[in-house]
């Protein structure tokens, strides 16, 4: 076995795969047969297992994801039913009725240099924490496009994602892999994972093309983790105790009209034991009901999704719907890289869609591997302990984040949400940020790292979205007169761009369809 | 709002158009439209730059004619100073479209329209379009040879554009104006020949340009940029 790290295989495609493949070849010469000239990607992808399709929805990180990858943004929004998401408007999760709150993707005004969630406090009753501080809940919440057809690819007037479809988007990838960027494709069932002397896997056994040998292999196979989980027997850590969501029924469900406005955000709607995801794209709505079977059957979780899709799409749609269970063990492997094998996608975790997080660990993941590639086997063990340090971390903060939405919640009506604030099932780092939230709002040192992936910004939209209360200081501060001063002189600017945003922009269906139609430039 | 309506003699007998260039007709205006085929003429008087349309994005070439918007530095009370107007200045009011034949024989058909809210347009000052034989005016037939050459000029700068865009030809640019009165002015929003990956452009680019009659015309829009130097002038001189 050569020393160097020069050939990687990663098994499984969807979404994971390919994503994988993608961002790792893109920061590194491949093509095919080169393993002279030093850097080889293979991926294996079954012909007969069908991918799940689960994450269409995105973080804006995806446009630098794409962009690095070489991809037209116009090519993207064509092949793979994309629209733009800005964020997520939540209903029903604080008293369980009409109560609404946005969580956009852009940071508030100045943020950098300003925390004006302190200052809201005194106008809280007036206006919504997200609207006072950014236009983009505004701009979502009519359906506008987060820019307009003259801005250029990857750019934008407010921050965005996307929605999309997922196998689509598998699909369009594994095109752009293999002709642009040079990965191997190699269609192939895995019948055996063969080991070296040390304990690396030295190859794996397929069906129809022989062994493949290889000196990193990547477990993209999904929640069934066939090499980290199953070969090499890394057990799953379940977070079922902290988030109770264990089972998701999903339906695509049609316009009623093909150019029905398109919801430039994800819509989550609280339901008695669990949230239903509603998902705009431009040729379909996905929509699906997330649940905890300890607190719902799924004839009744099955009721409240037809309910949602009867009220929002029709009776009709309702009666169509064609809904697909999914079921999954809230969690993460106990570590993700082991050996010279690295898990990304749901074989290293899975947890609620509640924030995207799916899509976005699988960008930072296969980004680490790319950027920290082992120069060789010796070099490996210290990489992959600082990965697993990092994600263990990562996983833990979607944790404490996610939950957040729960704890949050003054709804009494099902034992769902009475279970979800027993202090039992909090975790002890939330808990500690909480009690410190009592007395001081979310700010940049409540963070650890630089490329901490939820912005202390993340915390104050869902804690004063969810009516969270921060006392104002006990004692006056000597620059209090200047930070209020300059905090109302920001609220002013913010509502003004915000009417200038509204005025200027376009709306999601406008846009794409000029997408469709002239492109985005370049520049 | 304009109001286009298809010229015809039987409607139009009376019409006439005032072709003098002023403020009160719209000709404050800080950019023209124009396309390859006029700029050896227009790079005679006014800078070529390009700019992105805000309805679909689509790049498109124009002659900068002031800085400020609704400036058009060329205009004074004496009219357009300049040996030559941007067609698509001089077309007001009229415009060319096309109908679609229903025998589909030659698809489209072009048709001349005319804009019956421009202030141009009157029964009493300015060129007749027809004459007392009902035969169309020495001035309509200029008009119409104006807009067959806007027609061909503007699928011309489709395929300009196109190639411009293909070859990465285009960047933004900023314009900073230093003015005698000492004001620091910024010019933003145009885009301009990236004469590095110009001068890079292999044979076969060029080559492939040059059969299209795209090379001469991207050559103009760069010595354009010469024309810059009156126009600040121009600004300078107004501030005085």
């Amino acid at each position: 076995m050569s020393n160097s790290v020069n050939r990687i295989v990663i098994v499984g495609g969807g979404t994971a795969g390919w994503l994988s493949a993608g961002i790792i070849a893109a920061e590194h010469y491949s093509a095919e047969n080169s393993v002279s000239e030093g850097f080889q990607l293979c991926l294996v992808e079954s012909p007969d297992i069908p991918t799940i399709g689960v994450g269409e929805g995105t973080w804006p990180s995806m446009r630098t994801t794409l962009q690095k990858m070489g991809i037209s943004e116009t090519e993207f929004f064509r092949e793979c039913s994309v629209s733009f998401k800005q964020g997520t408007q939540f209903h029903g999760w604080t008293i369980g009725g009409e109560d609404s709150y946005a969580h956009p993707f852009t940071l508030p005004h100045k943020y950098s240099e300003n925390n004006l969630a302190a200052h809201w406090q005194s106008v809280r009753d007036q206006v919504k924490f997200a609207d006072a501080v950014c236009p983009q809940s505004r701009l979502f919440n009519n359906k506008l496009a987060p820019k307009n057809i003259a801005t250029p690819e990857y750019a934008c007037n407010v921050n965005y994602g996307y929605h999309l479809d997922a196998g689509k988007f598998a699909d369009f990838l594994r095109k752009h892999c293999v002709e642009k960027l040079g990965v191997v494709h190699i269609s192939a069932n895995m019948t055996a994972v063969n080991s070296a002397d040390n304990g690396d896997i030295a190859s794996i056994t397929t069906d129809s093309h022989g062994a493949i040998e290889g000196d990193l292999f990547i477990d993209c196979s999904g929640s069934r983790s066939l090499l980290l989980g199953e070969y090499y027997g890394i057990p799953l850590v379940s977070k079922s105790h902290c988030l109770f969501n264990n089972c998701a029924l999903a339906a695509q469900v049609p316009y009623q009209d093909p150019e029905d406005p398109i919801q430039s955000c994800t819509l989550s709607t609280a339901q008695s034991a669990g949230w239903i995801w509603d998902i705009g794209l431009p040729s379909r709505r996905g929509i699906g009901h997330t649940y905890s079977s300890d607190h719902n059957t799924e004839d009744g979780a099955r009721t409240e999704l037809l309910n949602y899709i009867a009220t929002t799409a029709g009776e009709q749609a309702a009666a169509d719907a064609s809904i697909r269970k999914i079921t999954f063990d809230p969690g993460h492997r106990a570590k993700f890289w082991h050996r010279n094998c690295v898990a990304i996608g749901m074989s290293s975790g899975f947890i609620e869609p509640l924030e995207a997080s799916a899509l976005v660990l699988v960008e930072l993941s296969a980004t680490m591997i790319a950027e920290q590639l082992p120069a060789n086997r010796q070099i490996m063990d210290l990489v992959a302990k600082r990965f697993n340090n990092k994600f263990l971390y990562r996983w833990d903060r979607i944790i404490d984040f996610l939950k957040l939405h729960y704890v949050l919640t003054q709804r009494r009506d099902s034992e769902y949400w009475i279970d979800n604030c027993a202090a039992s099932s909090i975790p002890d780092s939330l808990q500690e940020l909480l009690d410190i939230w009592r007395y001081q709002a979310p700010w940049h040192r409540d963070t650890n790292h630089i490329d901490e992936m939820f912005p202390s910004a993340s915390f104050q939209y869902v804690l004063y979205g969810m009516d969270f209360c921060t006392q104002t200081n006990p004692t006056r501060r000597r620059s209090d007169r200047e930070t209020a001063k300059v905090a109302m002189a920001l609220f002013r600017e913010n509502a003004k761009r915000t009417e200038q945003l509204m005025t200027s922009l376009p709306t999601n269906r406008e846009l794409i369809n000029k997408i469709y139609k002239y492109g985005f430039q370049k520049i | 709002m304009s109001n286009y309506v298809i010229l015809s003699q039987s409607a139009h007998k009376q019409t006439k158009v005032i072709t003098e260039r002023s403020e009160k007709y719209g000709d404050n205006i800080k950019y023209a439209a124009t396309f390859p085929l006029e700029f050896r003429n227009i790079q005679a008087c006014y800078p070529i730059f390009f700019s992105k349309s805000s309805d679909t994005g689509e790049f498109f070439p124009i002659a900068l004619l002031g800085f400020e918007d609704a400036e058009n530095l060329f205009l004074n009370e004496s009219g357009w100073d300049a040996t030559y107007i941007p067609m698509m200045v001089e077309r007001h009011p009229f415009l060319i479209g096309y109908q679609v034949s229903s025998e589909a024989e030659e698809g489209k058909k072009p048709v001349v329209s005319i804009d019956m809210d421009n202030p141009r347009v009157n029964e009493d000052a300015g060129e007749a379009l027809f004459e007392e034989n009902a035969q169309p005016s020495e001035f309509l037939k200029y008009i119409m040879a104006k807009l067959e050459s806007l027609h061909q000029g503007h699928e011309h700068s489709k395929g300009f554009i196109s190639a411009l865009t293909a070859l990465d030809l285009l960047e933004p640019f900023t314009l900073e104006i230093t003015l005698d009165n000492g004001s620091n002015n910024q010019l933003l929003g145009f885009y301009t020949i990236n004469e590095e990956k110009l001068m890079q452009l292999d044979g076969d680019a060029l080559a492939g340009l040059n059969t299209n009659g795209y090379l001469q015309p991207i050559y103009m829009a760069v010595a354009s940029y010469a024309r810059i130097r009156a126009l600040i002038d121009k600004k300078n001189a107004r501030l005085q």
